[in-house]
């Protein structure tokens, strides 16, 4: 990795079941993985690490992720982050509702390697990679 | 649940069928089981109905906790035709609230429900997966307080509440003595045909259908059909002054002291080959403007009547074209008694059908599953007389030919005012065809054999009884000189 360090990838869903899987398969290809259930707790966790890559649910409880993008986008601190946003609905109708602050959409249910592709456009090609 | 009975609103659940066995609905702010071994359908019950209601614009919150991600469920039901893209996120919203139990147990769950109902200002929540919240309680005592809170919460808020659950291993279980409403959903095979099944267990503040319903999942969700006889009773019947119907073939009318009676079910029985359909369509080719007419049958299609090169398919093609009759045919398949009679009844209704014929009983008897057709027939004639119908129905016996035939309902006088019967006899090497009219109620009519034929003008009855006379004499005589044994037998002999 060009800075030495491991790449983070914020991961926020509230199905625990996605965490768990995505921090697996993140960890395993030499990713940092950080978490958070809703998005208060993930505007919480970007102020403690700052990641460099961002897995974003749409529908969450206490706040959601259209929230979590109006408040990265407005603050300058995060909003050059990228955000991959994921969803059960289809882009069109989550485009609608996200104003399309988003980077990338990912539709749910997502396989690994869809994944690993969508953050390999964003961080450096010698992130290791599993599969 | 607070309010009297006056007071009691509705909520619609939008599932064919199911509104009526509850008499209108789900009672609003009530909290309802929904149970079921996995695979019966209670996801899709519980999403058509989230469906329903955002469309009707309330807010719906579907909470899981089941190990299927939200995604993959939503994956599953995308092809449903209830199924909206653009009402997700808007009028639904999908949270999971695994995390919440595995870390809070009851309690943690209970706030984040309080919470999502309160910010969302949801007036519908699903809670998908119940039985995992059963897995979290320390006991009986915890999970009924957890139920109460619920129950308290949702009251107070007028949050009408679905929980999605396997059936209990304990019965009755903590939660099912203290919850408004118990539905049931099972899944079987009879026969090799799958069969599933709806049964309200318990409904709280209301009357509902009782008895168990059958339900079918097709591309527009679960369709539940009301058992037939569970419907009938609500319906009354004027029986007004008798008047007849003409069949359509002149020397039966005659017989019958000039038709059918009004309103009556005429049930015309012979085996296969002996005309019955012939009856059904000379019947159902008197149909006119003021007397509309349905052929709901499950043997010719409506192309096939078209092609038939006789006067009887033309006097009917000509009363299809005008719209005075319509034949509704059902392909064979898996279907449900109900969901037949709902669909015979519906056209009954659109076009106020006055001539129906049903062919036939086989039909109806084949969509059975493990309930006695006898009941289900006594009520959907019930139902026909009190829409004012005049009813053919053929029914087909085993016997082809013989002295004995096989009724083709037990207590078919209990269900049927009227039995015509149509059979062979064999002489020699000709069959011809015999007619007896058994009964009429509260008539008089002519009940003397009659020999007819079917020709390309339709059913030709002989004018009186002696040529059937002559064919039986013949008939006897044959049978005499083919049995030697039994003539030896004879006493004087």
């Amino acid at each position: 990795m060009a800075d030495g360090r491991a790449k983070t990838v914020l991961i926020v869903d509230d199905e625990l079941g996605i965490v768990e899987v995505l921090e697996f398969i993140l960890g395993d290809a030499g990713f940092t993985v950080i978490s958070a259930l809703n998005g208060e707790e993930a505007l919480a966790r970007l102020k403690q690490d700052t990641p460099d890559v961002v897995i974003l649910d749409l529908m969450m409880p206490i706040m959601g992720g259209a929230e979590v993008l109006k408040a990265m986008r407005r603050d300058p601190k995060y909003s050059a982050i990228p955000v991959i946003l994921t969803s059960a609905l289809s882009e069109d109708t989550v485009r609608e509702q996200c104003d399309g602050a988003y980077t990338l959409f990912m539709r749910k249910p997502f396989k690994s390697q869809q994944v690993l592709d969508a953050i390999a456009r964003f961080l450096p090609s010698n992130s290791k990679s599993t599969h | 649940m607070s309010g009297d009975a006056q007071k009691l609103t509705r909520v619609e659940s939008g599932i064919k069928g199911l509104d009526r066995v509850l008499h209108g609905g789900f009672i609003k702010g009530g909290l309802y089981i929904i149970e079921g071994v996995p695979g019966t359908g209670k996801t899709i019950f519980g999403n058509q109905f989230c469906f329903n209601q955002a469309k009707a614009g309330e807010q719906v919150l579907y909470v899981t906790l089941i190990a299927e991600t939200v995604g993959r469920m939503l994956l599953n039901i995308r092809n449903l035709s209830f199924y909206e893209d653009a009402a997700i996120g808007v009028g639904i919203v999908y949270l999971s609230g695994f995390s919440e139990l595995k870390n809070g147990g009851l309690t943690g769950l209970l706030h984040l429900l309080r919470r999502e109902v309160a910010s969302r200002r949801a007036s519908i929540l699903v809670i998908d997966g119940f039985a995992a919240a059963a897995d979290f309680a320390h006991s009986r005592e915890e999970m009924k307080v957890f139920v109460q809170q619920l129950q308290t919460q949702a009251d107070a808020v007028d949050c009408t509440v679905l929980l999605l659950t396997n059936p209990s291993e304990q019965t009755p279980s903590s939660e099912e003595t203290m919850v408004d409403g118990i539905i049931n959903l099972t899944s079987s095979l009879y026969d090799w045909r799958p069969s599933r099944e709806l049964y309200v267990r318990k409904f709280r503040g209301s009357s509902y259908l009782l008895g168990v319903h059958s339900f079918q999942i097709a591309d527009d969700g679960l369709t539940v059909y009301p058992r037939r006889e569970a419907l009938s009773s609500s319906v009354g019947i004027d029986n007004g002054e008798l008047q007849r119907v003409p069949t359509g073939i002149a020397r039966l009318d005659q017989m019958l002291g000039g038709g059918i009676p009004s309103h009556s079910i005429t049930m015309v029985v012979g085996p296969s080959g002996t005309g019955k359909t012939t009856f059904g369509m000379q019947f159902l080719a008197e149909s006119s403007a003021q007397e509309p007419g349905l052929l709901f049958g499950f043997y010719e299609t409506p192309a096939r009547i078209r092609t038939k090169a006789n006067a009887v398919a033309t006097r009917l093609t000509r009363a299809l074209d005008a719209g005075d009759a319509q034949i509704l045919w059902i392909p064979p398949s898996d279907q449900l008694i109900d969901g037949l009679a709902d669909r015979m009844l519906e056209a009954v209704q659109e076009r106020n059908v006055r001539r129906l014929v049903i062919d036939g009983l086989g039909g109806f008897k084949k969509a059975v599953r493990s309930r006695p057709i006898e009941p289900f027939f006594s009520a959907l004639t019930h139902q026909l007389r009190a829409h004012k119908v005049t009813t053919v129905c053929t029914a087909e016996v085993p016997e082809i030919i013989g002295p004995t035939m096989t009724a083709p309902l037990r207590g078919l006088s209990d269900v049927t005012e009227n039995h015509l019967l149509l059979r062979f006899v064999e002489v020699g090497a000709s069959l011809y065809r015999l007619l007896s009219i058994l009964k009429v109620r509260d008539s008089d009519f002519d009940s003397a054999l009659r020999l007819f034929s079917i020709t390309s003008n339709g059913i030709d009855i002989a004018e009186n009884s002696e040529s059937a006379e002559s064919i039986l004499s013949s008939f006897s005589s044959h049978a005499r000189r083919a049995d030697p044994v039994r003539i030896a037998q004879e006493p004087g002999r």
